[in-house]
């Protein structure tokens, strides 16, 4: 459970389940989010990622359990204006312009006409939408209809956004400048990000609720400077060519345990430290770089750690 | 400044959300159009109907024919009203804005809730909130299009006759509210359905169904079972029958409609509370 004693959660889940007639969604599901930085929510397809963003959100009750949203249970009119969401393929109506539907949602979350206008307009500005204001949704791209419904999760700068697949049919710019906002916001704001796209939440997130077949596995999203001097660590590689001869030459480094193929080109590098080693031998990354240099070897990337997707399926 | 109190934040909720039905028929192309329909329909019903009914009823010659005919139907009370449009427009406003209502409410939440939209609102307002503030919704758009043609109506008396101008005026305010208080359970019915379809189509096959099965069903089990009977009071406008003549007049005429109504919408409620969104 990832929490601190001192913190208390702003999302906590108890013994949730959910079922669908026979199929059970959900099981026994048990977590504790505490303010801060992102959490992703990741899982295969029919996981139970959507099922459990609709429970957090009050959209459907569970079978059994409890969730509380910041001490209140999910869908309290409590949460108001503190808890906002993207779920998935939710739509504005096409028959108001965006301004008018944001300034609704401003309005029913208490503010009057002028804050609300002016949330409106600081919410697109925020997805670099501002020009579309008096537009109707009809009107936009797939992308932009996308970024709209983004900002309207955005008013009134609520303590818990809810993202479901948030950069899904975003062009390439579109995708970072989001989790540009995402990256920019955490702190003031806890996003849970759900997404198919692992290597960004990567990026964003250290806390990773991961679902498969509605069972929680929860996961610290490990970096190497997380680990204590004497514990073995591990380096990720992404080489440009397949090179035969590679892995017999990472285990020639002395610190160098194992290496596994994790993927065509990539490497994982399992590191023990050695506490004979010398102390003017060079740190392992930067003897694995010259490895590649003396080599003329390029390589794509080098991560510090496992990669979020190896962390959850290898 | 202190913070509203949570009943003051719910009754803002729900007023957000009826003004936002009154917007979006009087403020989008789709909702003037249908005004536009409306207006029509009603222009062609005060123009030949009523404005040619009136002048009939009025000659000397035709009184007692209709008066016999009025007096059989037990609508003799109709012809003692001194604003003789307002009797050939309660007799047609009388069956024709329930049938309306049905229609111009059908879509209260169902389309909102399959495009998603109704997840936005979920997370600011709730269920009962969105229930009641489209239902009053509702309610304030199918008085205002009553006003318009209660309005007309005035207007055409007066043209006629500059005297009728008051006693129309009276007449109109009463008829305002008898109309009001008649559709209200028509309009909390398709808040009911609302609150479990998914289709603005739907609910208007569905309201066809329980209105035409649901009466030969009663009627059938009435010929069993005479206890029946009082499935009737299932029905919105189970009264209207009763309450055509001006005659008779009871209480219970203008209380069937409103339990009705208060029945419907806790109905809606509970089974908006279960669906999901």
């Amino acid at each position: 459970m990832i929490t601190s004693a001192s913190t208390s959660p702003l999302i906590k889940v108890s013994q949730l389940n959910k079922f669908f007639g026979n199929k059970q969604a959900l099981k026994d599901v048990e977590f504790e989010i505490i303010k801060g930085q992102p959490v992703a929510l990741v899982g295969p397809n029919g996981a139970g990622k959507t099922t459990l963003f609709s429970l957090l959100c009050g959209y459907i009750q569970p079978s059994s359990g409890h969730i509380s949203i910041l001490g209140q249970p999910a869908g309290s009119a409590a949460t108001f204006g503190k808890l906002a969401a993207l779920p998935q393929d939710a739509q504005l109506d096409p028959r108001f312009s965006i301004a008018h539907q944001l300034k609704f949602y401003g309005q029913l979350q208490g503010f009057n006409n002028k804050k609300s206008q002016f949330e409106a307009e600081r919410t697109l500005e925020l997805v670099g939408l501002k020009e579309v204001l008096n537009e109707k949704p009809d009107a936009l791209s797939h992308g932009m209809r996308k970024r709209v419904t983004i900002a309207q999760a955005l008013i009134g700068t609520p303590e818990i956004v809810m993202l479901d697949e948030a950069t899904a049919g975003l062009d390439p710019l579109h995708a970072r400048e989001i989790r540009q906002l995402v990256a920019n916001l955490s702190g003031e704001t806890t996003f849970i990000l759900s997404s198919h796209d692992l290597s960004e939440l990567e990026r964003l997130c250290q806390q990773i609720l991961f679902l498969e077949h509605g069972v929680l596995r929860q996961h610290q999203n490990v970096s190497n400077e997380n680990l204590a001097q004497d514990q073995q660590s591990f380096i990720t590689i992404r080489m440009a060519k397949l090179i035969p001869e590679f892995e017999q030459s990472l285990l020639s480094i002395e610190q160098v345990s194992n290496v596994i193929k994790t993927q065509d080109k990539e490497y994982l590098i399992t590191i023990t430290p050695n506490i004979n080693s010398q102390a003017d031998t060079l740190p392992i990354d930067m003897q694995i770089l010259q490895l590649c240099h003396h080599n003329q070897w390029s390589y794509r990337q080098l991560v510090n750690g496992k990669t979020l997707e190896n962390q959850l399926f290898n | 400044m202190s913070q509203p109190s949570y009943i003051q934040q719910s009754l803002f909720r729900v007023w957000a959300l009826a003004k936002f039905e009154l917007i979006r028929l009087f403020f989008t192309k789709r909702g003037m159009l249908a005004i536009l329909a409306f207006a029509t329909a009603w222009f062609l019903i005060l123009y030949y109907p009523v404005d040619s009914a009136v002048s009939i009823v009025a000659s000397d010659g035709f009184k007692d024919m209709a008066r016999e005919t009025f007096g059989l139907l037990g609508l003799s009370a109709l012809l003692k009203w001194q604003v003789s449009e307002f009797t050939l427009y309660w007799l047609i406003a009388l069956f024709t804005f329930p049938v309306f209502t049905l229609g111009a409410s059908s879509d209260q939440t169902c389309a909102d809730r399959t495009r998603g939209t109704l997840r936005f609102i979920s997370l600011r307002a709730t269920r009962n909130e969105i229930i009641f503030g489209r239902f009053i919704g509702q309610v304030l758009i199918i008085s205002l299009l009553l006003l318009l043609t209660l309005f007309a109506t005035t207007t055409m008396a007066w043209w006629r006759d500059s005297n009728l101008l008051l006693p129309a005026i009276a007449k109109a305010s009463q008829l305002f509210i008898e109309l009001v208080i008649v559709v209200l359970p028509f309009i909390a019915l398709t808040s009911f359905f609302n609150s479990f379809l998914r289709s603005a189509k739907l609910t208007g096959v569905i309201s066809l169904l329980f209105f035409g099965l649901g009466t030969i069903l009663v009627t059938l089990l009435t010929y069993k079972i005479s206890a029946a009977q009082y499935l009737n009071y299932l029905f919105p406008g189970v009264q209207l029958i009763d309450i055509v003549g001006q005659d008779r007049i009871q209480v219970s005429h203008y209380l069937i409609p409103l339990i009705q109504t208060a029945c419907y919408l806790t109905l809606a409620s509970i089974f908006m509370k279960r669906s999901a969104l």
